[in-house]
């Protein structure tokens, strides 16, 4: 291929998921490889370029959070998790390890693809310095601190604009209720989820058209939030 | 013999005897001063009656002491000082005679006595201690609450020394265990009473963590009527009696309350298994059919006719798949609600058998399926249908085992009057202690991965099938010495 956008390797034990994604995303534009267990998966990285790594956390050799330490210790390649919807701490765990996102089981094979995009893109902002994100109607310019809702100046409280800075930065991807109270509150906060959830409603008051059914700001259910980035609205 | 002479001192002599005693004594002080006076000719003998008073102080205290003194001075006195028999008080002698016998009464009972105290102390002390040793261990060994009241009761009856009441929760329990137990004492138990007496009986409430649990009642047995020595002490006695018990029972319902809760975190523990394990079932299809699916709909124009028609049949394989696990989880619920009723008919078997296979062969992938040793004619009574569901997920159960390139064997025979079937398979097999286990629900092989498909659900409903059926089904390891698992399902033959 000569136009390849990323190369993805794609981690499953189940053979039917490995069969209905790979034709989508190879026609989404990515060459994908594929692995059906974790030491499959750490030999592949170790040989070969590899732009994000979508893993499931159930794997038959060894725990997925493994695969993730094991990943961390000298790759930082995005990470992308498979997981199911009711386990929420199993989410937490992986991403405090070190994983970039997650998806939960089922998805249609559009979410799937958004997500590899915003594991794409956080990979490009860590090397670049986008001055300014844009969700929609929502910009924010991270050097003049200026918060702007169809080109209209939003004023936000301080923590508030902590909160949506760090959501920003994320660009589209999860960030946990811990990371979030470290970026607000700082590092070694004592501060419970519950501070987050009032901080997010308040600036959902400010940036959503409806704060009741958020389309920029949204809940990850026990997980964290995540802000819809610039080509999702 | 010291040990007989203490029992002796556990019943004194008491009131008036006491005195008798005491002259009994310097009577005989007087007859050994008489055989002493014949034989020795000697008048100095005030030292045998100081010897009786001496006695009498030792063993009997300071009261009949100075009885004795006083009584031993007037008959020395009388008797033997000359003039004899006559009373005379004028000799310097004299006075310090009657002096010396005071002294020594009064020294030698004061210290008797305090020895006798001691000694009753210690003696309630050991009782004390005795008692709450044997209480404590009876207490500690009770795993109930009934048991601790009764072994309470018996107790403080004894603490006591009388008889007892204990009433804790509508239970009751006395001791002696044939007491008629007074109706004013249950009317307290009810109501919350600070009393501590009522009627001759006195009253502790029995208390846990603070808690008010019920009553102790006791009173000293009207029959017997002699007051103990030390009521006081049989007080306190039941009260820690009284307490001992109450922290018994808190700690006997604390156990119970631990084993019910590690009761609950164990079927907790096994729902949550099921249920990780069902959705886990119920998901994987699920995801492999919504991303075909959307794949089609998204990059259907630049898909080739392969791979669109790969992922419809992905979509049609894993609806299968749903399908298939529905029906299990829906047969074991009917099973098990007693709901699934069946008409007996006579059925041919090997044609069950190629349904089976030919329902299996395509997710058998490398594995090989062989029907062998099969008789065309081979004919079973019960369900065809309910009958292929069972084989199938015993042979489900051996592929999903089978190493690929593996074999799984199918044979049946007939065997007086009824059908052996008999899948065979190469997979690691299972070990002699679960052989029975595999066929109960929610069994999963050790060699199963945790994340490897399937609920345990499948050999128990053939077990349930086949048993409904009027079958029987077990397991055993490979006759060859390979390893392995042959699964044999028995079923009715087909009465002709």
């Amino acid at each position: 291929m000569t136009n390849v956008l990323a190369h993805l390797l794609l981690v499953d034990d189940e053979q039917q998921i490995l069969r209905a994604l790979k034709p989508a995303l190879a026609a989404a534009g990515y060459a994908v490889a594929t692995a059906e267990t974790g030491h499959e998966a750490m030999a592949y990285l170790a040989g070969e370029a590899c732009d994000v790594v979508i893993l499931d956390l159930g794997l038959p050799d060894m725990d997925g959070k493994a695969v993730i330490s094991r990943i961390r210790e000298w790759s930082e390649t995005p990470i992308l998790v498979l997981s199911a919807r009711d386990l929420e701490h199993e989410k937490i765990a992986a991403l405090d390890l070190g994983a970039d996102d997650f998806i939960n089981k089922p998805f249609a094979v559009g979410e799937l693809l958004a997500r590899i995009r915003a594991a794409l893109r956080g990979r490009e902002r860590r090397f670049s310095t986008h001055a300014v994100f844009k969700s929609g109607d929502l910009e924010v310019n991270f050097a003049t601190r200026r918060v702007a809702l169809q080109g209209y100046e939003v004023r936000l409280t301080p923590r508030e604009y902590d909160l949506l800075k760090a959501l920003a930065r994320y660009g589209g991807r999860v960030v946990t209720h811990r990371q979030l109270i470290a970026a607000v509150w700082g590092p070694t906060a004592q501060v419970d989820a519950q501070f987050v959830r009032v901080l997010v409603a308040q600036l959902r008051q400010k940036i959503e058209e409806e704060p009741s059914t958020p389309r920029i700001l949204l809940t990850e259910p026990g997980v964290g939030y995540r802000l819809t980035p610039e080509d999702e609205v | 013999m010291a040990r007989q002479w203490t029992m002796r001192r556990v019943t004194p002599l008491r009131g008036i005897w006491r005195y008798a005693a005491a002259f009994a004594l310097v009577v005989c002080s007087t007859l050994v001063a008489e055989v002493v006076y014949r034989a020795f000719e000697t008048d100095r003998l005030s030292m045998v009656f100081l010897a009786g008073v001496l006695i009498t102080a030792v063993t009997l205290g300071s009261g009949p002491a100075y009885f004795a003194a006083a009584t031993a001075f007037i008959i020395y006195d009388v008797y033997l000082v000359e003039p004899r028999f006559t009373f005379t008080m004028n000799s310097a002698e004299d006075y310090l005679v009657l002096f010396v016998f005071l002294a020594v009464a009064m020294l030698t009972g004061r210290l008797a006595g305090r020895v006798r105290e001691a000694q009753g102390r210690a003696e309630v002390r050991a009782r004390t201690a005795g008692a709450l040793f044997r209480a404590s261990e009876e207490f500690s060994s009770s795993d109930n609450e009934d048991a601790v009241c009764q072994a309470l009761a018996q107790r403080i009856a004894e603490a006591g020394r009388g008889e007892a009441v204990v009433l804790h929760e509508g239970g009751s329990w006395s001791w002696p265990p044939d007491l008629v137990i007074p109706q004013v004492l249950m009317d307290i138990a009810a109501r919350p009473a600070a009393a501590e007496r009522e009627g001759g009986w006195r009253l502790r409430h029995l208390r846990a963590d603070g808690a008010a649990l019920g009553l102790a009642a006791w009173r000293v047995t009207p029959l017997d009527g002699r007051a103990t020595d030390n009521p006081e002490d049989d007080e306190r006695l039941v009260d820690v009696l009284v307490d001992m018990a109450g922290a018994a029972i808190a700690r006997s319902r604390l156990a119970a309350e631990r084993a019910e809760m590690q009761a609950r975190a164990q079927t907790e523990q096994l729902r949550n298994a099921l249920l990780s394990s069902i959705s886990h079932d119920l998901r994987t299809p699920l995801a492999a059919i919504l991303a075909s699916a959307t794949s089609l709909r998204e990059f259907g124009e630049r898909f080739d006719a392969e791979v669109r028609e790969d992922l419809t049949l992905t979509i049609q394989e894993e609806a299968e798949r749903l399908n298939r696990f529905v029906a299990n989880l829906l047969n074991m619920t009917k099973l098990e609600s007693g709901a699934l009723t069946f008409e007996g008919v006579p059925f041919g078997m090997a044609e069950v058998v190629g349904r089976v296979v030919q329902r299996v062969q395509r997710r058998a992938g490398a594995r090989e399926l062989v029907i062998s040793m099969f008789p065309d004619d081979l004919a079973a009574q019960g369900d065809p249908i309910l009958t292929e569901q069972a084989l199938a997920n015993v042979v489900e159960n051996a592929v999903r085992f089978a190493p690929n390139g593996g074999r799984i064997e199918i044979s049946g025979r007939a065997e007086e009057g009824r059908v052996v079937l008999e899948i065979t398979d190469e997979g690691p097999g299972v070990p002699e202690a679960d052989l029975q286990k595999i066929f109960d629900k929610f069994y999963r092989s050790p060699a199963t991965s945790t994340n490897q498909q399937g609920t345990g659900l499948g050999l128990s409903i053939t077990r349930g099938l086949v048993e409904a059926m009027g079958g029987a089904v077990f397991a055993q390891a490979r006759g060859d010495g390979r390893p392995g698992l042959v699964v044999s399902v028995i079923l009715p033959g087909a009465s002709a």
